[in-house]
């Protein structure tokens, strides 16, 4: 039924990222790759928000820690640029447990901004620690190795590994700890009524979800070769949000369609006018006034509604 | 220099005055958001940006004025004001629709605002660095323990008292003050005794974006007026009133010491990393007192 | 979740799509990124209006090998990973023949990085990080624009005469900021063998509110003040001078502050008794060239010409030399075309020097002071350095390359 087409679109759009770089300029390998890891990002923002109902307020830090951590291993530290990509999750994911066992104690909004507080001392460390983190200039020209350093290489090396940590969430999320985390997120009382530990659920979750973004951080760095103390500020954390959103947080590829939509709109726009910000504003501004599912939200909801979905054959 | 030197230099005065003459800008623009956030909920990280417009609303009316002593005072007088009228648009316009929605929407919607002011404010006064000039009294810089310090800083620290003081009195005194603070805590009471919450709101909203603009507009001849002064400043504003208790106003107050002085004092100890100090300072509070070192409205 | 693959894909598809596509015609395309954006803009505006100035006589006189020069812009908003993004776009969308830029040092470094991987010509149009055609030089990138190693030297030489034994290093905590701070710093102790470092400041860039952190520097007493602060820092700094009165108890030493862009943002309130370097004087010396330039300028632009307008002037007089004593629209015999080449300038002759492909601009010394002719202040007791006098040589860069 249903499973078999998937797997037939599924293996057809990975054929058509396949051959994209052979048929299409090679700013558009770079800019797909970027979505990409953006994607991967929001994706990763969105396993805590959407689907763990935690108050993710500032999901960049550990997207900067983990792009900073590999960064610094390779550039100031001089490690194998292989160990530092492992590096550079597993310090996000330390970080994000840190991070999670200080303000899991607390609930809900008081959370988030305590997270804010703690994600804000890292960013502002990372800032002016300019021996070590190259402070406001960043690090640039990061040395990755020859494989993975042309247009072509970083693409493939971050469709491949995209691939599977959208996959390993996905697993994740389908499994029973990913349904008893769901659960949490609709009625705590409820799961913690038939005896799940809800706080080791979310702190996982919270771990989960740093880990990942760490190693949407990693990929940057492999497209990019430079890391900025941008990638942990506020806003950042915020346009995160704002594309998880946009595509819709309650479905588990919206936040990697927001991510496309807003860098599509971004690298559009910023063509024509150098208001793009004010675009996006806009924009944001209707959705939440009009869209607040998001776009794959809506277009879920009309579907079920026209019984276009499995369920109903 | 050592720690020991440092804090028992006669420069340690003068440390402390110049942070607490931050403090008071901090203060002001804190005091809005945590009125705005205590009364309506509303997280409104649009508060930064709206004091980005007063500094450069600031700019013009000083500019339309001549500059030096006149620009001054009718920008100081003016700016806020244009703030004020700006945030009752944008509050009647669209926010007032939006108060039965849940938090997290409330919040990304004031920071689409954050992106649409920004750019707004580049459509209209560029991207160039603009000057705001002060008065001729204003300038130049007394000596403290042998050490200048700059006289417009002086009159800032008088500044803020008096905004303290008339702020007090508004929400103490005042019948609209005895009614934003019922409504803070219970607004379906408030409305339930007849009185029109939305006009309430309204006003708190229009007084709390009133003094962004003013904070904006009294450190617009000491700091840059450029794009992106908003970013940073909210994140402070927000962090202060976090650790002073949501919607607390002297808890704004009390943030704002500590951000100050921690600041000022953390550049005389450690300039390299003097303004990780009050975010550290942060952390702490928070760890000690989660909801804010006062009461909070929440 | 099949749905959802597919929707995305066609949005996707369509955002491709919308992304429009550039051809290049029958013209040199040179692709300037730069800040356009924010204080730094006010110096990057001159460096586009000295090269436009200059490629609209080339163009009306046939262009170079029969092709017009035209070039495109795009903004980094003083932030290095946008510059890079931008560079990246100029080159791979836009196919651009050569990029130039940016005011930013970092942001010029991971350009560079980038160009030598290219192996596109890059110039360097403003950023002044000796690290551009020093240690990361290559045979890529060129600079129109001094350097901090050439600032370090000049500098040492004006203040070896001075009677100042005790220094402090104080500015902004970035790529340019240290490396003009430290130059400063190291050449003034090599012709001073005697002279003390006292200690260092650095504030985050940007930074407005300087006051805590130059009281506490007061306090050490030191004679002189090395500044490391670029674009917005000098203005802030410079306002805190005047505030303070600093000139009277510290002697301040700060790269561009006798600058036009950097006097005239200050008006009347700028601080007299400031001693600064700078590349270019709209009214020193008055030679006919200069002359001559700085009435172009303002005919075209109702403004005298800052700094940047040197530099963009000799970076489009070098391109169209280079192009035209090449050949032909090819990278390689461009570089090494450009390598040896001398060019007209306001401030005369300028040689682009093979080894670490540097222009060998003079440099003039000067004091800030108020003038009745202007509304702003301008520097008096100049001095001319002349560009072989003080660059480092070609020895020096070779061993910093390695």
């Amino acid at each position: 039924m249903g499973g078999k087409r998937s797997i037939i679109i599924l293996l057809g759009v990975a054929i058509l990222f396949a051959f994209l770089p052979f048929g299409l300029p090679r700013f558009y390998t770079y800019l797909t790759a970027l979505i990409v890891v953006t994607g991967l990002l929001s994706t990763s923002l969105n396993f805590a928000l959407g689907f763990g109902g935690i108050f993710q307020f500032h999901h960049a830090v550990f997207y900067g820690a983990g792009a900073y951590g590999a960064a610094v291993m390779i550039a100031k530290l001089n490690y194998n640029p292989w160990l530092a990509f492992i590096a550079g999750p597993l310090v996000a994911a330390a970080l994000s447990l840190i991070i999670g066992i200080i303000c899991i104690r607390l609930s809900k909004l008081y959370f988030g901004m305590l997270q804010i507080s703690l994600g804000s001392l890292v960013w502002v460390i990372v800032y002016r620690w300019y021996s070590f983190t190259g402070g406001d200039d960043g690090i640039h020209g990061i040395s990755v190795p020859s494989i993975i350093s042309s247009s072509k290489g970083a693409y493939y090396f971050t469709m491949v590994t995209a691939g599977l940590a959208m996959f390993f969430m996905y697993r994740i999320l389908h499994s029973p700890f990913g349904s008893t985390l769901q659960g949490i997120r609709d009625n705590v009382l409820r799961s913690q009524a038939i005896g799940v530990s809800v706080r080791r659920h979310q702190l996982a979750a919270i771990v989960i979800a740093g880990f990942f973004a760490g190693v949407a951080g990693v990929l940057f760095v492999v497209v990019d070769n430079s890391v900025f103390p941008d990638m942990m500020f506020w806003t950042l954390s915020l346009e995160i949000t704002i594309m998880a959103l946009l595509g819709g947080w309650f479905t588990f590829l919206g936040p990697m369609l927001g991510a496309a939509m807003v860098v599509l709109l971004r690298t559009f726009v910023s063509a024509y006018t150098e208001y793009w910000t004010l675009a996006l504003g806009i924009l944001l501004m209707l959705v939440i006034l009009f869209l607040p599912e998001g776009v794959l939200g809506k277009v879920f909801e009309i579907w079920n509604r026209r019984g276009l979905t499995e369920d109903r054959g | 220099m050592s720690f020991m030197e440092a804090f028992c230099s006669p420069g340690v005065l003068c440390q402390i005055l110049l942070g607490l003459s931050r403090t008071v800008i901090l203060f002001i623009v804190a005091s809005g958001l945590s009125l705005i956030l205590g009364v309506l909920r509303i997280p409104n990280i649009a508060h930064g940006s709206l004091y980005m417009i007063g500094a450069f609303m600031a700019y013009t009316v000083s500019r339309v004025f001549g500059g030096g002593t006149l620009g001054y005072w009718m920008a100081v007088l003016l700016a806020p004001l244009g703030v004020a009228l700006v945030s009752f648009i944008i509050e009647r316009g669209i926010f007032s629709r939006l108060y039965e929605r849940e938090h997290i929407m409330l919040f990304l919607l004031t920071f689409s605002f954050v992106l649409v002011f920004g750019d707004l404010v580049k459509l209209v006064w560029g991207a160039e660095y603009r000057s705001v000039s002060m008065p001729g009294f204003f300038q130049g810089s007394i000596r403290i323990l042998g050490l200048p310090f700059p006289i417009y800083n002086f009159i800032l620290l008088l500044v803020g008292p008096i905004v303290a003081v008339v702020l007090w009195l508004l929400v103490n005194k005042t019948k609209i003050g005895k009614i934003s603070r019922a409504a803070a805590v219970d607004r379906e009471m408030v409305g339930a005794v007849g009185i029109n919450v939305s006009l309430v709101f309204c006003i708190v909203f229009v007084i709390g974006c009133f003094l962004a603009g003013l904070g904006g507009a009294l450190v617009s001849p000491i700091v840059n007026v450029v794009l992106g002064m908003d970013h940073t400043l909210i994140m402070e504003a927000f962090l202060i009133v976090i650790i002073g208790g949501l919607g607390n106003i002297w808890g704004a107050l009390l943030g704002a010491l500590i951000f100050g002085l921690t600041q000022s004092l953390g550049i005389l100890v450690w300039p390299q990393f003097g303004i990780v100090f009050p975010y550290a300072a942060v952390i702490v509070v928070l760890s000690i007192r989660p909801t804010g070192l006062l009461r909070s409205t929440w | 979740m099949k749905k959802a693959a597919i929707m995305g894909m066609s949005i996707v598809l369509l955002g491709f799509l919308g992304v429009p596509f550039s051809f290049g015609a029958a013209t040199i395309k040179v692709g300037f990124v730069d800040t356009y954006s924010g204080p730094p803009s006010v110096y990057t505006f001159d460096v586009l209006d000295g090269f436009k100035m200059a490629i609209q006589t080339i163009n009306e006189k046939g262009g170079v090998l029969g092709k017009k020069i035209e070039f495109t812009t795009r903004d980094e908003k003083f932030k290095p990973d946008v510059g890079l993004a931008m560079a990246k776009e100029l080159v791979m969308k836009e196919e651009v023949d050569i990029l130039a830029g940016t005011i930013n040092s970092s942001a010029t470094l991971a350009v560079s990085d980038f160009a030598k991987r290219e192996k596109i010509p890059f110039i360097c149009t403003f950023a002044k990080s000796e690290k551009i055609t020093g240690e990361m030089g290559h045979r890529y990138v060129f600079s129109v624009a001094e350097n901090t190693r050439m600032i370090g030297k000049a500098t040492a030489q004006m203040i070896a005469k001075k009677p100042y034994t005790k220094f402090w290093v104080a500015g902004e905590d970035y790529e340019y900021g240290h490396a003009v701070g430290e130059a400063s710093w190291r050449y003034t102790k090599a012709v001073k063998p005697e002279a003390q470092l006292l200690g260092q400041t650095w504030w985050k860039v940007g930074e407005a509110d300087l006051a805590p952190y130059i009281s506490p520097i007061l306090q050490a007493k030191p004679d002189m003040l090395f500044m490391g602060t670029g674009g917005v820092g000098n203005l802030n700094f410079l306002k805190l001078a005047k505030a303070m009165d600093l000139m009277k108890q510290v002697g301040i030493i700060l790269h561009t502050s006798i600058e036009l862009s950097n006097l005239q943002a200050l008006g009347q309130d700028g601080p007299e008794g400031v001693m600064g370097t700078v590349n270019y004087l709209f009214y020193y010396p008055g030679t006919p060239e200069n002359k001559a330039f700085v009435d172009e300028f303002r005919k075209l632009y109702n403004r005298p010409p800052k700094v940047g307008a040197l530099y963009g002037y000799a970076a489009a007089q070098l391109i169209a030399r280079a192009y035209q004593k090449a050949g032909a629209v090819d990278r390689e015999k461009f570089i090494t075309a450009m390598e040896g080449l001398t060019v007209d300038s306001p401030v005369g002759k300028l040689e682009m020097r093979a080894c670490d492909h540097q222009l060998m601009l003079p440099m003039f010394f000067g004091v800030t002071k108020k003038s009745p002719q202007y509304e702003y202040l301008i520097a008096g007791d100049t001095v001319t350095i002349p560009g072989k006098d003080y660059l480092p040589t070609c020895d020096e860069i070779l061993k910093v390359r390695k």
